[in-house]
């Protein structure tokens, strides 16, 4: 028997005039760093990142669920609600968060939309973070599939959206690490996945933008996995060479989800671009 | 070519958790593999028929039409990047899926997993 060092719990604060209850999950101490899924999942994701004992023996790693996802629930008359993700509510709420839990200066660590919008906020507000991990980022990915099949009345649109990502995780993955990635996917609330995508996929308002990142006062690390076919490692260098000062390292064997298909293969690679970030302010 | 095929099909015999996600799946998939025509008879989750081209009376609702070699690197345990999965060996110009595509989206866990069956980590123990 074990207990995980892993302790969640809820955060109730308002963004962009709506009350939002928004679940966390933390685990360790020192530098805050703030954890951000991808579409259509949770804060499941970075289970493995939580439970690190040598990651959180100086880190202070903090992850929540987006609201319509995982255990934060949708906002009050969400039923008759259309959940379209965009860059404004998604900035918002990241920054809610960090006011909300007083984080000082957080690296932020997003993967695919996660790193969308932490690529955002390195143009709009570098002044609140100390530095970006961008993983599996890129400055715009156009669909290769119809986002409307993921929301249907004839179809599951949870185990479709999972049948789909699956083309993005890798061979080398560990079956019951690819089964767990794909089962975040299946829970996905109706309609979620689609609308995260119509953010992912039709918002390029980070195009031609990437230039005002000024990576000597936050750096800026980007990790990408071979395997990844949505946003591939050529994406993650187009966007990278936009970025002045920018690093990017590329992960052989893994894919789209890389802390929670592959965890072994992206350990090293978290790591790395964690050394990149500067080191804990005292006090912090 | 032939005989991973009918592999593929004697191996689904023997998987029940397939025939339960393909249960509603009642339809013929083509896959041409260098201009060689499969035509894949699926009957409530199962392979009922395999019938070899080429056929120009065989109605299908969908199919993937790929070259031997990317399906052979396909099945391999570990397949390189752009080979391990049909939309991905779509992405790289390796495959053209051609026909239904919303039907094969609503199968598309059961029809991967299917494809799939003669990697070497999906061996059977009969």
């Amino acid at each position: 028997m074990s207990i995980e060092q892993i302790t969640g719990r809820y955060l109730c604060v308002e963004v962009a005039g709506r009350q939002q209850r928004i679940y966390f999950e933390e685990a360790g101490q020192g530098r805050p760093v703030l954890c951000l899924h991808t579409a259509g999942s949770d804060t499941r994701q970075w289970r493995h990142i939580l439970n690190d004992p040598e990651i959180t023996a100086e880190n202070r790693i903090i992850a929540f669920d987006m609201p319509w996802h995982g255990k934060s629930l949708p906002p009050e008359g969400f039923m008759t609600q259309e959940y379209l993700l965009t860059t404004e509510a998604y900035m918002e709420t990241v920054l809610a968060v960090i006011r909300g839990l007083g984080l000082e200066r957080p690296v932020l660590a997003g993967v695919s939309m996660g790193g969308r919008i932490a690529l955002q906020l390195a143009v709009h507000h570098p002044e609140v973070f100390s530095g970006f991990l961008a993983i599996e980022a890129s400055d715009f990915q156009p669909a290769w599939y119809d986002i409307d099949w993921f929301h249907r009345p004839d179809a599951h649109g949870g185990e479709m959206g999972a049948a789909l990502v699956s083309t993005n995780i890798s061979p080398y993955a560990p079956e019951a690490e690819r089964a767990n990635t794909m089962w975040m996917f299946m829970q996905s609330g109706p309609g979620v996945f689609r609308g995260d995508l119509s953010f992912y996929t039709q918002d390029d308002s980070l195009v031609g933008a990437l230039h005002r990142i000024d990576t000597a006062k936050t750096p800026v690390h980007f990790i990408v996995g071979a395997y990844d076919f949505t946003c591939t490692p050529d994406d993650a260098r187009r966007t990278a060479a936009q970025v002045a000062g920018a690093t990017l390292s590329v992960m052989e064997e893994v894919g789209h989800f890389p802390m929670s298909e592959h965890p072994a293969g992206f350990r090293p690679f978290f790591i790395e671009g964690l050394a990149r970030m500067p080191k804990a302010e005292i006090g912090a | 070519m032939i005989d991973r095929m009918k592999r593929m099909q004697a191996d689904l015999e023997h998987l029940p958790h397939l025939h339960r996600m393909g249960a509603l799946f009642s339809e013929t998939v083509l896959v041409k593999v260098d201009g060689q025509e499969f035509y894949l008879v699926f009957d409530k989750g199962r392979i009922a028929q395999l019938l070899e081209g080429p056929s120009k009376k065989t109605p299908y609702r969908f199919g993937l039409i790929t070259d031997g070699a990317a399906l052979t690197e396909f099945w391999t345990a570990t397949p390189k990047p752009g080979f391990h999965d049909i939309f991905a060996m779509v992405r790289i110009g390796r495959a053209e899926i051609i026909g239904d595509m919303l039907l094969l989206v609503k199968n598309l866990r059961f029809l991967k997993e299917v494809l799939a069956l003669p990697r070497a980590r999906h061996e059977v123990i009969k």
